[in-house]
């Protein structure tokens, strides 16, 4: 090795200038990660492939500005050089050169990092009176020609450079070295690849722009970062993220100071009032505020805002108490993502400026500001949703800047939306590549997959011994869970076993399966679709349990006494097994109910053999339901919650429209392997844990935080319950009291809000979490952990290796494959918990584009269905929220509109506008005209029309319109439902006339759909509706209360 | 300007080391003639210089004077010139007594004092240029310095830093690893035998880690000491010439 110095110049932390004199050690070995290496480079992990034209070197300044064109896949073989990337590290900061770092290491993307720096032959000194910049290009022609020879000229290396003095003066120097323009490049090399090119030119457009800024300040300066520093450890400043409100994205922003703060005093988070306080910080961004004088704070908004009103006068009687309001001094960490933005109409923009070619787009979330871009293509890309990048905010401009990426297609089109809803959650989900499809077994008529004798001998063969059966939804493909239950042959103890699909088994760990799935970290469920976490060929095929063919399981048995239930022994390992039986719920619940169905596996066989077999699997079912109620008791004497999520689901047509939004329908069944799988969950989590003190991944859920149960406490005392949430247990057992016989609604709706008010129950490592936190406060758990469906979630891939490597260490067995470490799964767990999080935003907005879709093309003044029951379940300055459980959704009803009319009633208990006021108070809101009083109270019934608000720029939402305070059902039950002080016998009578027509409704709701099929001429056999049905189907695995689990 | 990455993805350190190389070392001995032993190494960019006095009778308080064996004494300073910023006190402040204690634990470990009682060996070293890893190169120093002067000892003393960065000890920090990673380990070994003459360790490590931090350190330090027993012979050759003339 050979030593040389290098000098670097360095700020320090006064402001300063210090000379740091460095070493550099210089080696002639340092790994060139080509496939056509000739010099016996010890090249390990990702290496560029022999099979392309050419390698591209590009410049320090093509990699600081244009990372993203670099980014697409389809340029291959690009050798980083040491010195780009330092640039990055330097000039742009940490979060880039993250950036960086991950494209270098994901491995679809053809890239390497050459350390030029470190070899001998291609490191050169800067010379005296040489700028930086020219130095820096210097050296990465030296690397781009060291890479050239190194490869004995095989492959010609092209160097890009913005740099046109540096084209002109390498260009010739070398031969099979070539130095041209990044433009020219893509031009000549990549003339198919339209979306690189036009990203190259709106990044180089931006760059040109900003040389050229004008100069009028518009924002106070950010304080530089030492002051920041200081003033946060002195406690002057907060510390924390943004987020903005979305209701009221222009005014009212939050900062929630993070743990490190030490202004005690400080109660609630942070209120930034205003875009001039929030000084160019967008919702997500880690920044620092100061706050204001006491006499300059404000309260938060408490009354409805219609979400396309602008800017609004607000007086002081909508606002609550005054709050810390503060104003941004500084941004420590930008978290910009990539937006979805929709172009404004041709006209506006050409009167927004003459300067046409600088658009503002209005982005999709409502949140964000507008961002600035300036493209061509303004006319041609009206209507269209587009994904824009944020480049720089400064303090002179009143908008951010930013760039156009990519178009995803016309607004209002379901594709489109879908696109747009994944986008904005961060959800990238491509098809799976050609690569990893080869690291798939086939599994097909010629090619038949069968198990292999060496795992046969090495597992236990549970095929011929237990009788396993698996409960699913109806025409479900990934069976991801199967059961067992038997009398041992002593008969005093009984085993339940629980058989989980052993995917670990196919996935091996850094396969790059393995590495999409974590990426994707779950498989997503959107209203009409899904995207897997895992190829079909494992999901719905190797890994699936599906019945009457042999598939390897994890398995879990218990033995219990057979009286007391108490478990006795415990056993975990890899199985082998035969599921018999692959039930759905309704088929399984009417077994239980001693219904007679027909069972399709039992449907070939004899009558007497038939009848044989059936008993065996009712007995079995009664055996597990019988045991799950024991488990289910244990818990609640524990203190678990029985919570209540809302749930709908789409009915689609063959051409996806929506036919109808059905609410689920619960069955005992449900909870029952709802039950066993908890058990499972639990009993892996002690293993892991004991086995691993360290480095187990579990599940927890935090205890709720105090304060937001007082909505639900509020509601409960205007019915007279009493609502106790000082403890799991305490809470569950007031809410199973707080039951109004006559209506079960207000049970339900308590139940929901009970549910809002919890915390999300999250992954962590136990490594970096103490002890006592491990609980799960929902399940009344001390250990959780998800184990039970590794086809379908990230997490339970990770625990099966652990639960492995826990059995073989059982064994005396070293673990053949290493762990991660306690950092590492922390980071798994985080990542998990970020993509969940995504995935639940993403399917709620789904379900709600459909709801909008559903409604869209509906009258809403004559079609029925537009007209729904709503229950009250709280107030607001101008306005009331309900539930609507016909649809299962939730919306705000104005009761005072924008002319400050407000809704009075006729006496027949119809709504119209009239001037008059409005009063509220905590259990009911008052509306005063001249036609008297009227009181809307918390758990009335109301009737709302429901319509659709179609924006442009924004997802549709609904409307809700408040159109009598009485029930107007279809069956006409109004004349029984008026008047409110009748007999409660009459009411019975309501509800259940109530229930009847609602199922009724259901069952009519067939009838009408072939009727639509009539119309429209459709076939009735196996078509797209069928399948779209079963996806939906999937939709449903126990989403809502699966956040909770 | 974002943090440091004192090791890259590749492996390599800020300055192009892998994490169990070390700095180029280059010594001499016997620089000055005046002194009865001197040295003079250089690891990297760490500059020292080590002079020795003695053995010779206890100068000033005679009540200091132990009747079995010699006294050591240490004096640490670094030059004003060594840092990248001026230092204003030499020596005497608290940093540098510390160092001074430590030096004359080690040299206690390693010299042979009990051949010399009521008499005293003068150690003395100074930093020239500091680039981290100043008690090793003192330590290899004044090795050098006791060798030259003559007077006995068990073995080299080879002292080496490591520190533990991404789960992977790095050995011989420079002055950007030494105050970004955290935790620094020193060591002094007498590689023949390996036995352990100074360990020290300011910061906070994790007890699963602190073995291969160990073992690294100890591998560096026996491969200084090849070094330096090299220097010595290098030495001696020279010298024997001269004498032999």
């Amino acid at each position: 090795m050979l030593k040389t110095e290098k000098v670097v110049v360095l700020r320090n932390s006064r402001r300063g200038h210090v000379r740091v004199v460095r070493e550099l050690y210089l080696r002639e070995q340092v790994p060139c990660f080509s496939s056509l290496c000739q010099g016996h480079c010890s090249n390990e992990g990702k290496v560029l492939p022999g099979d392309i034209t050419h390698y591209v070197v590009p410049d320090a300044g093509v990699v600081r500005d244009f990372l993203e064109v670099l980014e697409f896949q389809e340029l291959r073989g690009i050798v980083f050089t040491q010195t780009a990337c330092q640039v990055v590290q330097h000039t742009r900061g940490r979060r880039q050169y993250n950036r960086l770092k991950s494209l270098l290491k994901d491995p679809r993307h053809d890239c390497v990092l050459f350390c030029n720096e470190f070899q001998l032959y291609s490191y050169c000194p800067r010379e005296k009176g040489e700028t930086q910049e020219k130095w820096h290009t210097r050296c990465v022609y030296r690397a781009a020609v060291w890479y050239h020879d190194h490869l004995a000229g095989l492959k010609p290396v092209v160097m890009i450079t913005e740099d046109q003095h540096a084209v002109a003066e390498y260009n010739r120097l070398t031969s099979g070295v070539y130095v041209i323009s990044t433009q020219e490049y893509l031009q000549s090399f990549w003339p198919d690849l339209q979306a690189a090119q036009e990203l190259y030119i709106s990044i180089a457009q931006v760059l040109q722009e900003r040389e050229s800024e004008g100069q009028e300040r518009e924002y106070a300066e950010h304080l530089p970062a030492e002051v920041l520093e200081a003033g946060i450890k002195s406690g002057r400043y907060i510390k924390g993220t943004l987020k903005v409100n979305k209701h009221r994205a222009q005014q009212e922003a939050f900062v929630q100071a993070d743990s490190s703060t030490k202004n005690t005093e400080l109660s609630s988070d942070v209120l930034v009032w205003g875009m001039k306080q929030r000084n160019r910080a967008v919702h997500g961004d880690l920044v620092v505020v100061e706050l204001l004088p006491r006499g300059e704070w404000k309260g938060r908004t408490i009354a409805l805002t219609e979400a396309e009103t602008g800017v609004e006068e607000r007086t002081g009687e909508e606002q609550s108490q005054p709050m810390p309001t503060g104003r941004v001094v500084g941004i420590l960490q930008r978290n910009w993502r990539d937006y979805v933005v929709t172009f404004p109409p041709w006209e506006e923009v050409q009167s927004q400026s003459r300067n046409s070619q600088r658009i503002l787009v209005i982005p999709w979330d409502r949140r964000i500001p507008k961002i600035r871009i300036s493209t061509q293509q303004a006319e041609a890309l009206q209507e269209h949703r587009v994904i824009v990048r944020l480049d720089s905010w400064d303090s002179t401009s009143l908008y951010p800047n930013g760039h156009c990426v990519k178009v995803l297609g016309k607004s209002g089109e379901l594709e489109t939306e879908i696109q747009t809803i994944l986008m904005e959650n961060s959800i990238h989900v491509l098809p799976f590549s050609e690569a990893q499809l080869r690291e798939m077994l086939l599994n097909s008529k010629e090619n038949l997959w069968t198990v292999e004798a060496g795992e046969v001998a090495e597992r236990r063969d549970l095929r011929t011994t237990h009788l396993v059966f698996s409960i699913d939804p109806q025409g479900c493909e990934d069976v991801d869970d199967a059961l067992s239950v038997r009398i041992l042959p002593e008969g005093v103890r009984l085993e339940l076993g629980v058989h989980i699909a052993d995917v670990t088994h196919f996935v091996r760990a850094g396969s790059l399966t393995d590495l999409e799935a974590r990426s994707r970290a779950t498989t997503y469920y959107l209203a009409d679709r899904r995207y897997d976490m895992l190829p079909a060929v494992l999901s719905a095929d190797l890994c699936s349990l599906l019945g009457n063919v042999d598939r390897y399981a994890m398995s879990v048995l218990w033995e219990l006494d057979a009286k007391s239930l108490a478990v006795c022994k415990v056993w975990f390992g890899r199985t082998l097994i035969r599921s018999s039986y692959q039930l759905c719920y309704e088929l399984a619940q009417s077994l239980l109910n001693n219904e007679s169905v027909e069972v399709p596996e039992l449907a070939q066989l004899g009558e007497v053999d038939k009848k044989k077999r059936l008993k065996e699997l009712k007995t079995a079912l009664e055996q597990l339901t019988k045991v799950a109620r024991y488990l289910r008791t244990q818990r609640d004497r524990g203190g678990a919650l029985e919570l209540e999520g809302v749930e709908v689901r789409a009915q689609l047509d063959a051409e996806k429209n929506i036919t109808a939004l059905v609410p689920k329908q619960p069955l005992e069944i449900h909870e029952t392997v709802a039950e066993c799988m908890i058990y499972a969950n639990h009993w892996v989590a002690r293993k892991i844990q004991e086995t691993f003190p360290q480095q187990a991944l579990l599940r927890h859920h935090p205890p709720p935080c105090q304060e937001h149960f007082s909505q639900l406490m509020d509601s409960a005392k205007a019915r007279g319950f009493d609502i106790d949430s000082c403890s799991n247990k305490a809470l569950a057992d007031s809410l199973d009291r707080a039951v109004d016989p006559h209506d079960p609604l207000v049970n339900r709706l308590l139940r929901m809000m009970a549910t809002q008010a919890m915390s999300n129950a999250q992954y962590f490592s136990t490594g970096s979490c103490p002890l006592e936190q491990y609980y799960h406060y929902g399940l009344a758990l001390k250990h959780y952990t998800h184990f039970t469906s590794p086809i379908r979630r990230y997490a339970d891939i990770i625990v099966h290796r652990l639960l492995t490597a826990a059995i073989k260490l059982d064994k005396g067995m070293e673990p053949n494959e290493t762990l991660a470490s306690n950092k590492e799964l922390e980071e798994i767990a985080q990542h998990i918990n970020n993509k969940n999080r995504a995935a639940q935003q993403a399917q709620k907005q789904s379900i709600e584009l459909f709801q909008c879709l559903y409604f869209k093309d509906k009258d809403p003044l004559t079609d029925q269905r537009c007209v729904a029951e709503a229950i009250i379940y709280a107030m607001r300055a101008n306005g009331i929220l309900v539930f609507i459980p016909r649809y299962g959704m939730k919306g705000p009803v104005y009761l005072k509109n924008r002319e400050n009319q407000v809704v009075s009633l006729r006496n027949d208990g119809s709504c119209e506008w009239q001037a008059g006021m409005l009063q509220r108070y905590p259990d009911r809101i008052c509306t005063i005209t001249s036609n008297g009083i009227h009181a809307f109270s918390l758990f009335d019934h109301i009737t709302v029309r429901i319509s659709v608000q179609a924006l442009r720029c924004h997802p549709d939402s609904l409307c809700l319109e408040v159109i009598s305070d009485r029930l107007q059902e279809v069956a006409k039950l109004e004349s029984l439902a008026a008047g409110k002080g009748r007999l409660e016998l009459v009411q019975e009578v309501v509800r259940q006339a109530e229930a009847a027509s609602q199922q009724v409704e259901e069952q009519e709701r067939v009838p009408q759909l072939s009727k639509e099929e009539r119309e429209y001429q459709q076939s009735k056999g196996p078509n797209l509706y069928c399948l779209l049905q079963e996806v939906r189907e999937l939709a449903l695995l126990d989403l809502s209360v699966g956040a909770l689990l | 300007m974002a943090g440091l990455e004192l090791l890259s993805d590749q492996g390599y350190r800020l300055d192009g080391r892998k994490p169990s190389e070390l700095r180029k070392v280059q010594a001499r001995m016997g620089i000055f003639t005046r002194a009865d032993g001197s040295a003079y190494i250089e690891q990297g960019n760490t500059k020292a210089l080590a002079v020795v006095y003695g053995p010779h009778e206890v100068r000033g308080s005679r009540s200091k004077t132990l009747h079995d064996r010699a006294v050591i004494n240490c004096q640490y300073s670094m030059a004003t010139f060594s840092t990248a910023e001026r230092k204003r006190r030499p020596h005497g402040d608290r940093k540098s007594s510390e160092m001074s204690l430590h030096l004359k634990q080690t040299f206690e470990a390693a010299i042979l004092t009990q051949l010399y009682p009521r008499s005293q060996i003068d150690i003395y070293v100074k930093i020239l240029q500091s680039d981290g890893g100043n008690y090793s190169a003192c330590v290899n120093a004044a090795t050098l310095a006791v060798i030259d002067a003559g007077i006995p000892i068990r073995d080299y003393v080879c002292a080496c830093s490591a520190g533990f960065v991404e789960d992977t000890p790095l050995v011989d920090l420079c002055h950007a690893e030494e105050t970004g990673s955290g935790t620094a380990v020193a060591l002094a070994l007498l590689p023949r035998g390996g036995q352990i003459a100074l360990l020290q360790m300011d910061a906070r490590l994790h007890q699963d880690h602190l073995d291969p931090v160990m073992e690294a350190a100890m591998t560096a330090c026996r491969s200084l000491g090849q070094v330096l027993d090299g220097v010595v012979r290098q030495h001696l050759q020279e010298v024997s010439i001269l004498t032999g003339e």
